[in-house]
């Protein structure tokens, strides 16, 4: 269970989130989506105590994890590319991480062989330091190397973007079946609203710092997300074109 | 060519040195000041100072003399710290641009340096003092030619040896050879380099050569960028092979072999900390320039400084960069399953341990006498049991993001470099001299060693304090790190 209690993230007194109640369900599959600087990375950095909150606190199966650093044992999560060592081959990667979980490097193995269709062919074996990897390759590296260890929570930020079409099948399958296994929490951002309503049992809108809406998943939830969205670009367009003909009228009178 | 200079100038001025903080602006533009001074003074003073201090009719000669260990150590340099232009190219690959032209620029602009500036303020003005002593016009100028065209192939040259190593093992052995020859009689090159450089003003038509040495180095150097000049190519950044070694031996000392590992993965596998590593060896040779000069032979107090260099090398170049070196991949470390104690204490053991091997590597200074050997251990003391933590510590003050895998400017690349590292320089390498010398003084010089070496072992005593302290520092700037490693460069 992550429980959100009233959040706030500031920078120069600019409110960039503000959450003050969200409760996540263990096991739970958890989607956020919204536009650029809706917030979503700033959630995901609070989550991993990356930024320090300006208000309030996010507690992790039991621990503040602003104030202790006892949950990063069952916390595991890909952001960017700062979450990748260049200097390592991928295999090295993985056996880096897997020796901070506690894991051996025969374990770690097992599970790898479990990725061979996710890898397909381009990971393993390569010869080739993470930093010489395409954007695409890093992501699955990235990915997977958040899955070693056993980890209760997981945290993938955009896991989409950069995946060809084949990974991105893979990749949903593969959450799909963390989620109904119950094995871990997935908190997964996307832009693409298809792929998150196929994976996420809950789905939470950000837009402007604010959760605007909470889906439980169904049958219609892709159909009001791209309602809403829709009506978001429309509104846009009016604003601006109202801001455009007030700068006409300026101009004019 | 003008849209190539504007962009370049562009790419200038939103660079970080403009949005670098005005302390580390003014340090810049000191040093540059300082260099460029010394330059030119040398450059007016140096004939008026050679024909008093040696009483010669030419001081000419005498620099002609110099030049070819000038060329030399200008290479050297050169290869360590003058960065080599990666441009971009993929934009300007797909826009109407002549390739020959962009490559002309690329080259052009490889001129502006620092590193040919430096030698022509020395040049410019040695020259004008030439020609008023009364020199002969055409002579001094086409000396003046010479010498241009020599910065400048070397400009080229470090292109060439950077990026091939045929042209590098090329020149390594070739000037190995030259050296051994010179040491052991065989055929001394310096007396024939005294010659050419003489013939460029005693025989104008020389000057052909310099110049067609120019010439050939610059068509090299065109004709491999043009034969390189794609995505996959030279001046973008190059692929490498991976090494095999992974230092698996480590892993039977457990967690801390674990993390002494990866640190050396990371210095292995990447240009930046290799070059601090060399850097760091040559230091183990500092104590040369002291040891064997009877000027500093009584003056105990920069024995004292030199020896604490001798072990210290490493500790101090790579130690002042904790964490910077991890700065690429920062949050992973942040947020992965690390106590910030345990990656701490494995930096510790890896400064420590190269500090160990430093001084069995030191023992051949016995040469010049126990007192000084003995100092030498003093100083490894000092630097195992204290210099360590004072390092770390000011680790967690500096907060400049550092890019792992390019070397480091001159003057252009003050990454990871800030003020703060000057004022932590102060303890670290003033402390141990003040330790040495109030005793020293008091006492004797036994006295001093003694004081010296056993703060050390205080230090190594209050490993676990020392430790805990530092990790709260670093605990307490956390938020500030990360934020400043993620800031894109």
């Amino acid at each position: 269970m992550i429980t959100i209690d009233n959040i706030s993230k500031e920078y120069n007194t600019v409110e960039v989130l503000r959450i003050d109640e969200l409760n996540i369900p263990e096991g739970q599959s958890f989607g956020l989506v919204g536009n650029n600087g809706a917030g979503k990375t700033t959630l995901f950095s609070l989550f991993l105590d990356l930024i320090q909150p300006t208000r309030g606190q996010i507690n992790s199966h039991g621990i503040v994890v602003s104030e202790s650093e006892e949950w990063k044992p069952f916390t595991s999560a890909f952001i960017d590319e700062s979450f990748l060592i260049g200097y390592l081959t991928a295999e090295e990667y993985f056996y880096f991480i897997g020796e901070l979980r506690g894991r051996t490097k025969e374990q770690v193995d097992e599970l790898l062989s479990g990725f061979k269709d996710f890898f397909h062919g381009e990971i393993l074996d390569q010869k080739k330091y993470l930093r010489d990897m395409s954007k695409g390759n890093q992501k699955k590296v990235g990915i997977v190397g958040a899955l070693i260890g056993d980890p209760k929570v997981i945290i993938l930020d955009e896991p989409f973007a950069n995946l060809d079409p084949t990974t991105q099948i893979r990749l949903k399958q593969l959450l799909k079946k963390i989620t109904e296994e119950r094995q871990a929490t997935i908190l997964v951002s996307s832009h693409d609203l298809m792929h998150v309503t196929e994976v996420c049992e809950r789905i939470v809108v950000l837009e402007s710092g604010r959760p605007v809406k909470d889906i439980k998943t169904s049958e219609a939830t892709l159909k009001e997300l791209e309602a809403y969205f829709a009506e978001r670009s429309e509104q846009e367009t009016e604003n601006a074109d109202s801001v455009e003909e007030s700068n006409d009228e300026q101009q004019t009178g | 060519m003008k849209k190539l200079i504007s962009l370049a100038w562009k790419g200038f001025r939103r660079s970080s040195y403009f949005q670098m903080n005005l302390a580390i602006r003014i340090l810049i533009i000191l040093g540059f000041i300082y260099f460029g001074g010394i330059a030119l003074i040398m450059g007016v003073a140096s004939f008026y100072i050679i024909k008093k201090a040696m009483d010669v009719d030419d001081p000419l000669m005498i620099v002609n003399s110099f030049l070819i260990y000038w060329f030399l150590a200008d290479l050297l340099i050169r290869f360590f710290m003058q960065q080599l232009p990666v441009m971009n190219i993929k934009p300007y690959l797909i826009l109407p641009f002549r390739r020959r032209k962009i490559i002309r620029y690329l080259l052009t602009r490889t001129g502006v340096s620092f590193f040919n500036i430096l030698p022509l303020l020395f040049f410019v003005p040695f020259s004008i003092v030439l020609l008023i002593e009364g020199y002969s016009i055409v002579s001094t100028l086409t000396w003046f030619l010479s010498m241009l065209c020599l910065v400048f192939s070397n400009n080229f040259i470090n292109f060439l040896i950077n990026k091939t190593n045929a042209y590098f093992y090329g020149i390594l052995a070739f000037t190995g050879a030259l050296v051994l020859m010179e040491t052991y009689g065989v055929f001394k090159i310096t007396e024939y380099a005294d010659d050419v450089f003489n013939a460029f003003y005693e025989q104008p038509y020389v000057v052909i050569l310099p110049v067609s040495l120019l010439y050939l180095t610059y068509k090299l150097v065109y004709n491999y960028i043009r034969k390189h000049f794609y995505v996959d190519g030279a001046i973008s950044k190059k692929e490498e092979k991976i090494s095999k070694r992974d230092f698996t031996w480590l892993d039977r000392f457990g967690k801390m072999g674990f993390f002494l590992k990866n640190d050396l993965k990371l210095i292995t596998r990447n240009v930046r900390p290799r070059q601090v590593v060399l850097m760091s060896f040559l230091f183990l040779f500092y104590g040369l320039i002291f040891y064997t000069q009877d000027i500093y032979r009584d003056m105990q107090g920069f024995i004292a400084f030199a020896s604490i260099f001798v072990t210290g090398g490493f500790l101090l170049s790579f130690g002042q960069y904790v964490p910077a070196w991890d700065s690429e991949y920062y949050k992973l470390m942040m947020s992965q399953n690390i106590s910030y104690k345990k990656y701490l204490e494995s930096k510790w053991s890896l400064m420590t341990t190269a500090c160990f091997l430093s001084f069995i590597l030191s023992i051949p200074y016995i040469y010049f006498g126990w007192e000084i050997f003995s100092m030498i251990a003093g100083g490894a003391a000092f630097n195992i049991g204290l210099n360590s933590f004072i390092t770390l510590y000011g680790g967690a003050l500096n907060r400049q993001p550092m890019k792992l895998n390019e070397k480091a400017k001159a003057f252009s690349n003050t990454q990871a470099f800030s003020p703060t590292q000057l004022i932590i320089t102060i303890p670290k390498l003033v402390g141990p001299i003040i330790l040495f010398y109030i005793p020293y003084k008091i006492f004797n010089y036994e006295a001093g060693i003694i004081t010296l070496a056993a703060s050390g072992i205080v230090g190594l005593l209050l490993k676990n304090q020392f430790l805990n302290f530092i990790e709260k520092t670093y605990q307490k700037g956390k938020y500030k790190t990360i934020a400043a490693f993620d800031e894109k460069q």
